[in-house]
């Protein structure tokens, strides 16, 4: 594991890639470091990092777009897939390659605040409890790029779908707040939703016992639960949706607290999308 | 060694690997032979872990492949069809990474590392990036690859395709150097080269073993068909009639002149006809000296047809 991410933390500076993911933080960070701190003679530094966490948009799909991809396109996933180590070692080593990246980059803007220090009181804790929720952020949004990548050979496409779907995570509040709310286009989305798990069953299994067992049994507790308690399915598309509001939860950490919930959620959210590539890696093996 | 039993990979309603079962012994080095998409890439990818069998097993030194993938991998080094090298690494660093991944640790990696550079030749590019090398030095560098970690079965896809003749007479010889104490499978698609190299030859077709023997006993069975090319002194036409009214003569093509005064002829005669006396007496006779003979290296097409119409023949 150690050997990859190792593998990964340097092939980042053979190319452009790890400078330019580098290069654009790093911009960002002084700009918005001159705007917010310097020139509005501000203590905040936290405000710095919430605002730029739009340049992962961009600067994370360049980060991640390579690892799977590329090694799929040369052929050099061979050499991993036949060797030794396990399929969640690569996948971690690689993970932590990237992130590893992310953490360089956020250990030299740490220079901001210590310049800050120096020209007043801040609150060092609110800064660390910041870092670590941007480095948590970043993480997650990595491990997406991440399960990407793993799903062509294709540099380019990756990079193109990453920042699709991180734009889509950027707007997911917006959109839920347009989404309708009453019980009956919550009891519809339920109900697309078991039917998507048990078609999502029978793809994997080809077996019309299990997928259509999957139907039954969720369509059964979908109107049990209509029944019973039907207040259950107002807002329940909006409930769904936000559990992939990755910005929203970023609020706490933009504000100076620090809170214990948005961490395990950003790790837990970047562990399922490594396990998803695991999966999927998987998968290729078999098909 | 290395027992395959009853593998079979399908890909949809495709058959690549149909329920093949062969075994290797300790020590020996097995040719795989076919044509391009027999199934010898994709059977080679399941006895590596790469992919995964629809059915049946695969183990080395007894241990499964599929249930127990890490143990297996350890016992093998892989040379797949496209070496797999990282072109941004220089070769050093290359495999300095892979002997990390191979897990090989101790204080003769770097001795060994030497050694194995040595044995493939790779010595002098050692500081140069991969991707700038000729395609001769980087399967030479992804052979290096395979040898890391000194494991005892190698398995190698074409290792001497893209080299130049000189660096395939060393990497054959290589190859039977390290049968010695390595039990080595290698595909080709060249029939001179599994018959210098391996002990014991397994044609696959279509996802079927359609032969297995020793390169001897299977150029015996071929031999029958040979055809001799010929480079004949003299006037076409009369030579073409000699040799046409010779007996057994089952083919003839004049291939035209390419030395002043001769011509050039592939015959072909009967299996149980050896016409290489009779042909050299009746051009003596008529005073057509023979400036040129050779027997024409079977293709791995004409050896495939001979095993499929035998097999049905059989069957």
């Amino acid at each position: 594991m150690l050997a990859i991410m190792k593998k990964e933390f340097l092939t980042y500076f053979k190319s452009m890639t790890g400078y330019i993911f580098m290069a654009s933080l790093l911009f960002f960070v002084g700009l918005f470091f001159v705007l917010n701190n310097l020139m509005s003679l501000s203590p905040q530094y936290n405000g710095v990092l919430s605002n730029i966490t739009f340049v992962f948009l961009l600067a994370v799909p360049i980060l991640t777009m390579r690892l799977m991809a590329e090694e799929a396109r040369q052929k050099t996933d061979q050499l991993l897939l036949t060797s030794p180590i396990s399929l969640t070692h690569i996948v971690l080593g690689k993970f932590l390659g990237a992130v590893s990246v992310l953490l360089m980059t956020l250990v030299i803007t740490f220079i901001y605040p210590i310049i800050l220090s120096t020209m007043g009181t801040i609150n060092w804790g609110e800064i660390i409890g910041g870092y670590i929720g941007f480095f948590l952020f970043g993480s997650a949004l990595i491990a997406v790029g991440l399960f990407i990548s793993s799903l062509t050979d294709n540099q380019v496409i990756a990079a193109v779908v990453t920042f699709t779907a991180l734009l889509l995570l950027w707007f997911i509040d917006a959109i839920i707040n347009s989404l309708p709310t009453d019980q009956t286009s919550g009891l519809i989305f339920a109900a697309i939703l078991v039917i998507g798990i048990a078609f999502v069953f029978y793809m994997a299994t080809r077996n019309w016992y299990v997928g259509g067992g999957i139907l039954l049994i969720g369509a059964l507790a979908v109107a049990a639960g209509y029944i019973i308690r039907p207040y259950l399915y107002s807002g329940l598309i909006g409930r769904v949706f936000s559990w992939f509001s990755l910005l929203s939860r970023y609020q706490d950490f933009s504000m100076g607290i620090f809170s214990i919930s948005p961490i395990v959620y950003y790790i837990s959210f970047a562990g399922v999308f490594i396990f998803l590539t695991v999966r999927m890696l998987e998968k290729k093996r078999w098909s | 060694m290395i027992q395959v039993e009853n593998l079979t990979k399908r890909y949809g309603q495709h058959v690549a690997v149909d329920a093949i079962d062969f075994t290797v012994e300790t020590g020996e080095i097995l040719g795989f032979l076919g044509p391009n998409g027999a199934g010898k890439t994709t059977t080679m990818n399941i006895l590596t872990g790469y992919i995964s069998a629809t059915e049946g097993k695969a183990m080395i030194n007894g241990i499964d492949v599929l249930e127990q993938p890490e143990e297996a991998k350890k016992m093998i080094g892989y040379l797949p069809e496209f070496p797999p090298l990282y072109g941004d690494m220089i070769v050093t660093e290359y495999l300095d990474f892979v002997s990390d991944i191979k897990g090989v640790t101790g204080s003769d990696r770097k001795k060994s590392m030497e050694k194995i550079m040595d044995l493939v030749k790779i010595g002098d590019v050692r500081g140069r990036l991969i991707k700038n090398l000729s395609k001769g030095y980087k399967q030479r560098v992804g052979l290096a690859q395979c040898l890391i970690g000194n494991p005892e079965v190698l398995i190698l896809d074409e290792p001497t395709v893209g080299l130049d003749p000189k660096q395939i007479i060393e990497i054959r010889n290589l190859i039977k150097d390290l049968g010695k104490d390595h039990t080595v499978i290698l595909s080709s698609h060249i029939l001179p080269e599994v018959s210098a190299v391996c002990e014991r030859v397994i044609i696959i077709n279509k996802g079927k073993i359609v032969a297995s023997d020793t390169p001897e006993n299977l150029s015996k069975g071929l031999a029958g068909s040979s055809k001799l090319n010929l480079r004949i002194a003299g006037p076409e036409k009369q030579i073409m009639k000699a040799i046409n009214e010779l007996p057994g003569i089952q083919y003839l093509e004049s291939q035209g002149s390419r030395e002043p005064g001769t011509i050039d002829v592939v015959v072909e005669a009967d299996p149980n006809v050896d016409i290489r006396r009779p042909l050299f007496n009746a051009m003596s006779r008529a005073s057509y000296p023979i400036l040129m003979m050779k027997s024409m290296d079977l293709t791995l097409e004409e050896i495939f047809l001979q095993v499929t119409t035998q097999e049905k023949e059989v069957g």
